[in-house]
């Protein structure tokens, strides 16, 4: 049984997974209140949402969000002496967008950055394939591409443009070399301070 | 006997303590952010954030080790839960829910100022309620009637800076270094605190309140005319601030009636300047004087553990969607003071 945290985007989501198959699951939109909802929602799961592994997403998304789901995976990681890994926003919107569509070949997930730009990364289909590694650009600077998804995909030159957020039932959608990154933070930018002596 | 496992993570310090009713402190693992924040010359919130949600779970983890304990013999999960940085804060908090949902055991979130305020009370049994305390740190500058657990009446407040701003500018207009507090003080220790004409803002007025505006403008002033020693501008900020803290102080202990005892707590009162003359002062007035030792004085997880066992002693415990607070006064009634805005 696998405990899924996805807290990466305004929505606040969380699921069992048991061989590839989603027990139960929670997901609402929280906008900010991930920080007050998530825990109440592990512990509406069956079982108080109690897994023999957490799946967590490590991001690029709301800071503040990753943070929250950080905290609560290693948290219950630590006191359920249970194994605590990550994957990423980008990996599993591209799962979930070519388990929608079987048809598409490829695609560019893109999604809100910071100040005006997306965080943008090409994955191919069947098997799940990122082609390139995850970049942070102004919009213009994205090369045109047939077809975009996530967040900001009408930020982006696209011939379509698929509106797409982070759900954590879709993790089971993800192979398991998408599923083993270290939990920590996937940010995408630095902090924005400059050194001040 | 209950055991408390204390978090904090409400400025640059990440911290895990273990802590008994019986005021045991059984571990404390803390991780400083200084040198991360040291080329800003202040706290960065967005660095301290991803600072503490590296680095919480395995400082819980070293302290559970360090006190021979497993999780599941912690008696409640204390985290602060405001004021603060709120990103640093909801990590602590939302490590502190998940705890203590997989564990089942209680959760208590516990306002970061009350940890200073009756932090002296883990340092010595001895110190009972009612007692006059005098809250400094780098956020706050308060005087504070302590009646008990959660009953607090604010007599005085700063109306601008804090009094360890007032440190932290110092040190950055004087090129000493951060933090800004220890450097002052070092720096202070071979200048003449006489040599620069410094003023003491509101000293001997009949209003309460604290205010240290000013006094930063003068040590500006008093760097760019270039007639004084950096370590004669410490000294005499120094003193200034001492004075301020001493007048301010005294017009509330001749207020205070039925404080058995003259606190002090927080991080400038890690100051020995101002540890002593407070010290001086309570003698004079025939009152016991408490101040934490200096680890207890910094932020630190010890307190927040303590404080949540005088908490969990009254039954006091909170939900798991408890909302992490930026701002939380201790006495939630206090009159809104001019100028003071988000400090009061």
């Amino acid at each position: 049984m696998i405990l899924v945290i996805e807290t990466a985007s305004t929505a606040c989501s969380v699921a069992l997974i048991d061989d590839g198959q989603v027990v139960a699951h929670v997901h609402e939109d929280v906008a900010r209140g991930h920080a007050e909802r998530l825990v109440p929602m592990i512990a509406e799961l069956p079982e108080g949402g109690r897994a023999d592994a957490i799946l967590v997403n490590c991001g690029p998304g709301s800071f503040t969000g990753v943070r929250v789901g950080l905290a609560a995976a290693k948290a219950l990681g630590l006191a359920w002496g249970v194994p605590v890994t990550g994957y990423s926003t980008h990996a599993l919107l591209a799962a979930a967008l070519f388990d929608q569509q079987p048809d598409l070949p490829d695609a560019l997930i893109a999604i809100e950055g910071g100040h005006g730009e997306v965080f943008v990364q090409n994955f191919t289909a069947h098997p799940l394939t990122a082609r390139d590694a995850l970049r942070s650009l102004p919009p213009a600077d994205v090369p045109p591409c047939p077809l975009a998804a996530g967040s900001a995909a009408g930020r982006v030159s696209a011939d379509v443009a698929i509106m797409i957020g982070p759900d954590a039932r879709h993790a089971r959608l993800l192979p398991p070399a998408f599923c083993c990154l270290p939990a920590t933070a996937i940010y995408g930018r630095a902090p924005d301070a400059k050194p001040n002596p | 006997m209950a055991l408390i496992l204390g978090l904090e993570s409400s400025c640059d310090e990440t911290a895990a303590a273990l802590v008994t009713s019986d005021r045991a402190v059984l571990a404390h693992k803390l991780a400083t952010q200084e040198a991360a924040h040291r080329p800003f010359g202040g706290v960065v919130p967005e660095i301290a954030a991803r600072a503490h949600v590296d680095v919480l779970a395995l400082l819980i983890e070293q302290a559970l080790e360090e006190a021979g304990v497993a999780l599941k013999e912690v008696d409640a999960i204390a985290a602060t839960a405001g004021p603060g940085l709120i990103g640093g804060v909801m990590v602590g908090l939302v490590t502190g829910k998940a705890l203590a949902h997989a564990v089942g055991k209680p959760l208590i979130a516990v306002n970061h100022l009350e940890g200073h305020a009756l932090s002296p009370r883990l340092a010595d049994p001895a110190l009972q309620f009612p007692y006059l305390l005098l809250l400094v740190s780098g956020g706050h500058c308060q005087l504070l009637f302590v009646e008990g657990v959660g009953r607090y009446r604010r007599l005085a407040t700063t109306i601008d800076d804090a009094a360890g701003e007032a440190f932290d500018k110092t040190a950055k207009l004087l090129k000493l270094g951060f933090p800004g507090g220890p450097a002052v003080e070092a720096a202070a220790r071979s200048g003449n605190p006489k040599a620069v004409p410094l003023p003491r803002p509101l000293v001997g007025t009949a209003e309460p309140h604290f205010s240290f505006a000013g006094l930063k403008s003068a040590v500006l002033r008093a760097r760019d005319a270039g007639l004084y020693a950096p370590e004669d501008i410490a000294a005499s900020f120094q003193q200034a601030v001492v004075d301020c803290l001493v007048d301010r102080t005294r017009r509330a202990i001749e207020r205070a009636d039925g404080a058995t005892a003259l606190v002090v707590a927080g991080g400038v009162a890690a100051n020995q300047a101002i540890r002593s003359a407070l010290e001086t002062l309570a003698a004079g007035h025939g009152l016991p004087f408490f101040a934490p030792p200096l680890w207890l004085c910094t932020d630190n997880a010890a307190m927040i553990g303590w404080a949540g066992a005088e908490r969990f002693a009254l039954g006091l415990t909170d939900p798991l969607d408890v909302v992490a607070r930026p701002r939380w006064p201790l006495d939630p009634d206090a009159e809104t003071v001019r100028g003071a805005g988000v400090k009061a």
